[in-house]
C-alpha cells in the first residue's frame, strides 16, 4: 500500500494506509501521511477523522478535538466523529459534552457497542455522584465511618481527577490511550498508599468530624485533598505548580516601574514601518525614557526641547496660544514631537513616514504619559 | 510665489513670506489676523530649529491649541501659512509644496 502511495501520491489510499499504521501503533507515521495527504486532498473528511483519532491516540486531545470539531461542523452525522469527540471530551473531563456525543453516536448507529458502553459508564458515574452525598453522613462510630470515607474518596476522586485530567495527561506522556486511563490512575494513587497510613488519617478526620458535628459536605472534600496532596502522583504535582506563575506575575507587576507601563504602546508605535525610534524627555530637555539606539540621544533631547519650548513661548507671547505638537522635516528624517503635560514624546521617522499614523499611536501613549508623569 | 493659491484653500487663514529677522516681505491674511506676529514667530522658530538641529533649510508644521502653523525656509525667505485646526492639513501641505516648487 505504501508503494501504491509512492506511485500515486494524490491517491486517497493514504487514509487507509494511515488506518493500518494506527492499528499497528505507528501513530506518528500515520499522522505524517495523513497531514501530507490532506494537503493534497483538503476536503477528504475520512482522512480528517482518522487524523483526529490519531491525535487522540497520541494523547494530544486538544489537537484531536480541534480537528474533529472541524469535521463535525462539516458532517455532524458522522458516527466516528461523534464517537471520538465523546472519547476526547471524556478524557478532558467534560462529561456532559461526552455524554451528548455518545448519545449522538448511538442515534446514528444504535449498534455501536463502544458508545453504548461509554454512555452507560458515564451515566452510572453520574448516578453515583448524586447518591454519594446521601450515603455520607455516618458519624456514629469510627470503624463504621472508615469504609464510608473510603467509598467517598473513591466516588469523589473522579471529580477531582477529571478537573486535573488534561494536565495529568500532559505530564504522563506515552500512556495508554484508553479513555478511562486517567481516572483509574488517580484511583490507584490513593489505593497504592499503604492502608496503615491512610486509615489513621481517615480516622483522625472522622473523629474531628464527629467532635465538631460539621456537615460531611464541608469536611469530606478537605479529606480528599489532604490525601491527594502528599502523593507523588503527577496530577497533584501539576496542580501544585499551577499557581506559581500567577504569583510570579503578581510580583513582577509589583516590581514594574511606572514607565514600564508604556512599553507595550511604545512597542506598537515602534512597529510602524519607517519609525526609527522614539524617546520621552522633559520640557527642559532631560531624557526620561529612550526607545532609540543612538549615541547622541541626550543631545537630541535637549535640542528638541529647546526648539519646542522656544516655539511654545513665541506662540504664547505673540498669539496667546500654546504648542501641542510639531513636525520638523529634515532631509534624512522627520521629527514628530507631541507635548504631554510636562513631557515631550519625540518620534523619529523616515522622511516618507505617515505622520498621521504616528500621531494616532502617539495620542494613546500621551494619555499614559500624562497619567504617569503628569 | 503665488500666495493666492494657498490662501484660497478652505480654512486657511493666511500665508506670508518673511525675512530671516521676521519682517514681512509679502502676506495675505483674512481680516483680524496679524501677519507681522506670525512672521515674527515663524522667523524665531526657524532660527531656533536651524541652530539646534544644524539644518540648512528648516521646515516644520506646528499644531497649537487654536491653529496649525506651516513654516518653510525658502530661497526667497521664510514662508509661513496659518490654517484652522480642523483643516485638511495633508492637502494644505501638498499645495504648499507645489507652490514652493514653482
Amino acid at each position: 500500500m505504501a508503494d501504491e502511495l509512492k506511485i500515486d501520491s494524490g491517491a486517497l489510499i493514504f487514509a487507509t494506509l494511515a488506518d493500518v499504521y494506527l492499528s499497528s501503533g505507528m501513530i506518528d507515521e500515520a499522522i505524517s501521511i495523513l497531514k501530507d495527504g490532506l494537503v493534497r486532498n483538503p476536503g477528504y473528511t475520512l482522512a480528517k477523522i482518522i487524523l483526529g483519532r490519531a491525535y487522540y491516540m497520541k494523547d494530544d486531545i486538544k489537537e484531536a478535538v480541534k480537528i474533529l470539531e472541524e469535521v463535525y461542523t462539516e458532517a455532524p452525522d458522522s458516527e466516528n466523529t461523534n464517537l471520538y469527540l465523546g472519547h476526547c471530551y471524556k478524557k478532558l473531563g467534560e462529561n456532559e459534552k461526552a455524554l451528548k456525543f455518545y448519545e449522538a453516536t448511538i442515534k446514528i448507529n444504535p449498534e455501536n457497542s463502544e458508545a453504548k458502553k461509554e454512555l452507560e459508564l458515564l451515566k452510572s458515574e453520574k448516578v453515583e455522584e448524586k447518591v454519594a452525598p446521601e450515603e455520607e453522613p455516618k458519624p456514629e462510630a469510627v470503624e463504621v465511618a472508615v469504609p464510608a470515607e473510603e467509598e467517598v474518596i473513591k466516588e469523589e476522586k473522579p471529580q477531582e481527577v477529571e478537573a486535573a485530567v488534561p494536565t495529568e495527561e500532559e505530564v504522563i506522556e506515552g500512556k495508554p490511550q484508553e479513555v478511562e486511563a486517567a481516572v483509574p490512575t488517580a484511583k490507584e494513587v490513593i489505593e497504592e498508599k499503604p492502608q496503615e497510613e491512610v486509615k489513621p488519617e481517615i480516622e483522625e478526620k472522622v473523629e474531628e468530624n464527629v467532635e465538631k458535628e460539621k456537615p460531611p459536605e464541608e469536611t469530606k472534600p478537605a479529606v480528599v485533598e489532604e490525601k491527594v496532596e502528599p502523593q507523588p502522583a503527577p496530577a497533584v504535582e501539576v496542580t501544585k505548580e499551577e499557581p506559581l506563575p500567577e504569583i510570579g506575575l503578581e510580583e513582577a507587576e509589583k516590581k514594574e516601574t511606572p514607565l514600564q507601563a508604556l512599553e507595550a504602546p511604545m512597542q506598537r508605535l515602534l512597529k510602524i514601518k519607517s519609525v526609527k525610534g522614539a524617546f520621552i524627555c522633559s520640557r527642559d530637555g532631560l531624557l526620561i525614557q529612550s526607545y532609540y539606539d543612538r549615541p547622541d540621544i541626550e543631545e537630541l533631547c535637549a535640542l528638541i526641547a529647546s526648539v519646542i519650548s522656544d516655539a511654545d513661548e513665541s506662540f504664547k507671547f505673540l498669539q496667546k496660544d500654546s504648542l501641542e505638537r510639531g513636525i520638523i522635516e529634515k532631509a534624512d528624517e522627520t521629527i514628530c514631537v507631541v507635548t504631554a503635560g510636562e513631557s515631550l514624546l519625540t518620534v523619529i521617522t523616515e522622511p516618507e513616514a505617515k505622520p498621521g499614523l504616528v500621531f494616532i499611536y502617539a495620542r494613546k501613549i500621551i494619555e499614559e504619559i500624562k497619567e504617569i508623569l503628569g | 510665489m503665488k500666495l493666492n493659491s494657498i490662501v484660497k484653500i478652505p480654512k486657511v487663514l493666511g500665508a506670508g513670506l518673511a525675512s530671516d529677522d521676521g519682517f514681512i516681505i509679502d502676506a495675505q491674511f483674512t481680516v483680524g489676523y496679524d501677519a507681522e506676529k506670525f512672521g515674527a514667530t515663524a522667523a524665531r522658530v526657524v532660527s531656533r530649529i536651524k541652530k539646534s538641529l544644524e539644518l540648512e533649510r528648516a521646515s516644520a508644521i506646528l499644531y497649537t491649541q487654536k491653529s496649525v502653523f506651516f513654516i518653510r525656509e525658502t530661497e526667497d525667505g521664510i514662508f509661513f501659512a496659518i490654517c484652522q485646526k480642523d483643516a485638511n492639513i495633508g492637502l494644505i501641505k501638498i499645495k504648499i509644496d507645489k507652490a514652493l516648487k514653482k
